[in-house]
């Protein structure tokens, strides 16, 4: 049953290096990687590591110094900047450690933003319902600002939900709360996964968050390196 | 989607505070051009009108013939007034005794501008009328009735012709700074042809008198036939009297000046608070790029915002503008009694593109900018990309203030000028501000803990200090430059009409009666002035040549009877151009021409010019030019001679006095006793004057006034610039353990340091700018300004210290958690 979903992100030879001066500094290399829909894929690794990089790349905000990346089967690596937002608009969502919730809009219209760009019908309706569904049904008008942290997180799982995307990308989801809050957001953001079905790269360096995924991968010094075969 | 969105974030802003800076650096921009515009407008419009007073009219076409009736046909149908005038000077005859009088005849029309004034008793004082002497009766000055001893009612034989005295002829518009030595009668303009005093080659002057809307006097202008500068003069109110001329002029380029300098500031404000905009949306926009935005759409978004808000200010500032002057004249209503002219669409266009100028030249390139942001940011925050276009953008803006600058200051001249001394001066400050901060570091290190925790953080940021002295210094130099100048114009023209200049000038006083004069003079407590001999004198040859005063307007000029003067020394007022003045060792008597005069009729120095006094000839060279200050209300002269040159011919004298308007009653007395000489009052023209220079210095003022609050918001523009990382720094120094005292004091040595600095660069610039406006420009004495030292530091370590601190003060009162979490390490 495995092999019969499609393949929806996939690297190949993937490498990254930055110009110091007159070197070059390698940052990843050799990367190949393949996810199918429906996979939630655990990317750990301790801080330096490449991780964040990595994701960087396969979610198309940076480009790679060799190899590609493909999304739903298509190039994606190489395509313009502005073709690759258009990709991200059509299918692409992310929670991220520092929330990236637009502080000069309500949580509403941060919900909306998305949606917008994509341009889906009543974006206004289908954004509340899912602050409803996240439990912020009574704080739309609320700007990051007068919001704490977990809620501000939840804006943000929102807004990645509400997209329906096919491909959610979530760097360090918990890594700036505290543990309760952390869980709880945890919890809710595999609860909204399972509902929507939606494949899950989740980059984090904690071993708890790593094992709810199906599978886990480690980067280390710039390689990657299968972790474990989580039971479940 | 992006209207409703852009829509949505502009509203955000704006409740957030992050547009407000813009919002306010344009609304200043727009409110000031607009509005000085509108005051300008308006203001020299009524200038215009009750300067035009001084002509009676807007124009005046003047000629040895009279003007055709087509152009007259023409202007009416223009829907211009016209009024028509022959002066000429004639004998008066009465049944007794005989004058000769300056006849000027009028057309019922006459004045256009300006009022005559009349009385019914030579010793009284007039009456506006509204009329003009009837035909078959005259109107004549006080002297007439009393040289010839006559009364209201009696006959006067002028040529032909039999008048009778109507009315004592008090005041007249256009006397303005020419002497008559004859006193005035007025006539009617159908009754000249009687006299047949208008015989071939008598010398007369018809003039043609227009009044109306200046674009249609262009028109008219415009359609004057191509001979029209070898037969006719066309004066205006600056050509027809030099004074007001100069101060006009003066007050113009002062106010133009003001303007242009509250658009730079204006324009700085507009570029600081857009570019801190876009700093603070890279991280908006690389989170909407990361969630599908693409550039065009970002582009959208924010071009949205600011014609959105372009659109909003513009309205405002407009409605703002046009409540601003409406005030000011309300505030002015007791001072300018002319009925203001509506002001022109000029105003209202210069505003609004100035504005939109400012904006897509200064608030575009940063927000276009955006686009170009990574998405990677948001997850290495650190990562900036270089913007390809951003030297482009940059060039534009650079352009577009070249032009702004050229298109205000209506002079290649005066943008050129601020150009060189702001180009010059800031290349010049950044070297020094370097040099400063340097050595204020080293200073720093022998100073307690604030002082060396503000001087670090100074010379931490020494790229945005530097950038910051210059802001500031640019800023306070245009102040300064502005508040100096205004004191200087405002002295000089109080220095043109000093408390106690002579108001009357005496003419026609003989050799015997000259003492006796000052005698009278003073037993009425009247102080005297140095008396000029006079006489009357033709310029008939030059190198021997005798020229066709029909010929040309030049040699008819040449030609024309003039009053000409002696005098040894060079009197005060004049100033030797070119040639010797003949008391310099080793000069040559001779002739001195002032120089305009010389270069209209064509004579060059060295010719030989023989001058006709009386039944004489006299054969002179021409040694000297000279520039003749006719703007201060002294007795001057076309043509002087080294004294002796016309042997002891026998000579008139002019004088003047100073009369309070208390002792008006001595004049009467005066007349009876000297009936040969005319006493011509300037005190109505000074007062005049007076009243135009004080209107204008109010308008100087609220130049002024405005510039300032431009030069505020630049200073606040762009110490919010380094707010976000200030807030960081200290953020992180409070969590480290440093008091709020301490940090307050670190920023008040920064500030202090700052303002010190800026007000020595401003000092030098506004010092060099000042020098060459004042020499360049306004044809001002040069002067050290010693004060500006002590004003520019003193004036900024004020205005930077509390504006800084105000901007800052949420540095040291938010707690340093919630800095640390909005701001990041």
């Amino acid at each position: 049953m495995e092999s019969n979903r499609p393949v929806i992100l996939s690297a190949q030879c993937l490498g990254k290096r930055l110009a110091l001066g007159d070197e070059q500094l390698s940052i990843l290399t050799g990367i190949d990687l393949e996810i199918k829909v429906g996979d939630s894929v655990a990317l750990v690794g301790a801080s330096g590591s490449g991780k964040t990089t990595l994701l960087g790349l396969l979610a198309g905000l940076d480009t790679p110094t060799e190899g590609a990346v493909h999304f739903a089967g298509k190039p994606f690596s190489s395509e313009s900047e502005d073709r690759r937002a258009a990709l991200r608009a059509e299918g692409i969502a992310f929670v991220f450690q520092n929330f990236q919730l637009l502080g000069a809009l309500t949580a509403l219209e941060n919900v909306m933003i998305p949606l917008e760009l994509a341009g889906r019908e009543a974006p206004e309706a289908l954004a509340r319902s899912y602050l409803e569904r996240v439990g912020l049904g009574d704080r739309a008008r609320h700007t990051p600002r007068q919001l704490s942290g977990g809620e501000q997180q939840r804006v943000a799982l929102a807004r990645a939900f509400a997209a329906q995307p096919k491909l959610l990308f979530a760097d360090e989801p918990t890594g700036n709360l505290d543990r309760a809050t952390g869980q709880r957001i945890a919890d809710l953001l595999f609860e909204l996964n399972a509902e929507a079905k939606t494949t899950l790269v989740l980059v984090t360096h904690d071993p708890a968050l790593a094992a709810r995924c199906d599978r886990a991968l480690r980067v280390e010094a710039g390689q990657l390196h299968p972790e474990q075969e989580p039971s479940s | 989607m992006s209207r409703g969105l852009a829509q949505r974030m502009l509203r955000r802003h704006w409740r957030g505070g992050e547009l407000r800076l813009l919002a306010a650096a344009l609304l200043l921009a727009i409110t000031t051009v607009t509005g000085i515009s509108l005051f300008v407008d308006r203001l020299e419009r009524a200038l215009v009108l009750e300067a035009s007073a001084f002509l009676a009219a807007d124009r005046r076409i003047e000629g040895r013939e009279a003007p055709p009736e087509a152009w007259e046909a023409e202007a009416q149908a223009l829907g211009l007034a016209t009024a028509r005038t022959v002066g000429f000077t004639s004998m008066a005859f009465s049944n007794l005794d005989a004058l000769l009088v300056s006849v000027q005849a009028v057309s019922p029309t006459y004045p256009l501008r300006g009022a005559l004034k009349t009385a019914s008793d030579p010793l009284a004082s007039g009456a506006v009328t509204t009329d003009t002497p009837a035909p078959g009766t005259l109107w004549a000055a006080p002297r007439v009735l009393l040289s010839l001893g006559l009364k209201v009612g009696a006959t006067l034989d002028l040529g032909a012709v039999s008048l009778r005295v109507d009315r004592v002829l008090t005041d007249t518009p256009d006397q303005g700074g020419g002497f008559l030595l004859a006193p005035r009668v007025l006539m009617a303009l159908s009754d000249v042809e009687k006299t047949q005093v208008l015989r071939p080659g008598a010398r007369v002057e018809h003039a043609l008198l227009l009044a109306g809307p200046e674009s249609s006097l262009g028109v008219f202008e415009a359609q004057l036939p191509e001979d029209f500068d070898g037969r006719f003069d066309l004066e205006d109110v600056r050509t027809g009297n030099r004074s007001l001329g100069r101060a006009l002029d003066r007050a113009e380029r002062f106010l133009r000046l003001g303007g242009l300098m509250a658009v730079l500031l204006a324009s700085l404000a507009v570029a600081l608070a857009a570019a801190r905009y876009a700093a603070q949306q890279a991280d908006a926009v690389a989170v909407m790029k990361t969630l599908g935005a693409n550039s065009g759409t970002i582009r959208r978004l924010y071009l949205g915002q600011l014609f959105q808000l372009g659109a909003l200010v513009t309205v405002l500032a407009l409605w703002l503008a046009y409540g601003v002057q409406a005030a000011l004249f309300k505030l002015l209503a007791a001072y300018v009694p002319v009925a203001l002219p509506a002001p022109g669409w000029v105003p209202w266009v210069l505003g609004t593109l100035t504005g939109w100028l400012c904006l897509l030249a200064f608030a575009l390139p940063p927000l276009l900018e955006l686009e170009t942001v990574t998405p990677v940011r948001v997850l290495r925050r650190d990562l900036v990309q270089a913007s390809r276009k951003g030297p482009l953008y940059r060039g534009l803006g650079i352009l577009a203030l070249l032009g702004l600058l050229f298109a205000y200051a209506g002079s290649f001249e005066l943008a050129g000028w601020v150009l060189l001394g702001l180009g010059g001066t800031s290349a010049f400050f950044a070297v020094l501000a370097f040099v400063l901060l340097r050595s204020g570091r080293v200073l720093g290190m022998q100073a307690g803990r604030a002082w060396r925790l503000g001087l670090a953080a100074l010379s931490r940021r020494q790229g945005a200090s530097i950038v910051q002295m210059l802001v500031f210094g640019t800023a306070l130099m245009l102040l300064l430059t502005l508040t100096v100048l205004r004191s200087s114009l405002l002295d000089s023209w109080r220095a043109q009409l000093p408390e106690g200049a002579p108001n009357h000038f005496v003419l026609n006083l003989d050799s015997e009666e000259r003492a006796a004069f000052q005698q009278a003079l003073e037993a009425e407590g009247v102080a005297s002035q140095p008396a000029f001999p006079m006489t009357r004198g033709r310029i008939t040859a030059v190198n021997g040549e005798v020229p066709d005063p029909k010929a040309s307007r030049a040699a008819a000029r040449l030609t024309e009877e003039r009053n000409l003067s002696w005098s040894g020394p060079l009197p005060e007022g004049n100033e030797v151009v070119a040639g010797q003045w003949w008391e310099a060792a080793g000069a040559a008597p001779g002739l001195s021409l002032e120089a305009d005069f010389a270069e209209n009729v064509g004579l060059t120095l060295g010719d030989r010019v023989t001058l006709e006094v009386g039944d004489q000839h006299f054969d002179l060279p021409l040694v000297a030019l000279r520039r003749v200050a006719w703007d201060s209300l002294r007795p001057n002269f076309f043509l002087l001679l080294s004294p002796g040159l016309l042997g002891d011919r026998d000579a008139t004298y002019l004088t003047s006095f100073f009369l309070t308007p208390e002792r008006q009653n001595a004049l009467p007395s005066l007349l009876r006793e000297f009936p040969s000489v005319s006493i011509i009052a300037v005190d109505g023209l000074i007062a005049q004057l007076q009243q135009i220079v004080a209107r204008v210095s109010i308008a100087v003022e609220v130049v002024l006034f405005l510039v300032l609050g431009a030069g505020g918001l630049v200073l606040l523009a762009s110490i919010q610039s380094t707010m976000d990382e200030r807030l960081r720094e200290y953020g992180l120094l409070r969590a480290l353990g440093g008091s709020r005292q301490r940090l307050q004091g670190a920023l008040v040595v920064e500030f202090a340091t700052l303002g010190v600095f800026s007000g020595m660069l401003a000092a030098l610039g506004a010092e060099l700018m000042i020098w060459a406006m004042e020499t360049q420009l306004f044809g001002l004495p040069a002067q050290s300004h010693g004060i500006l030292w002590l004003l520019g530091p003193v004036l900024g370590v004020a205005v930077v210290l509390i504006l800084g601190l105000l901007a800052t003060r949420k540095v040291v009162s938010v707690p340093p958690l919630t800095v640390l979490r909005e701001h990041g390490a």
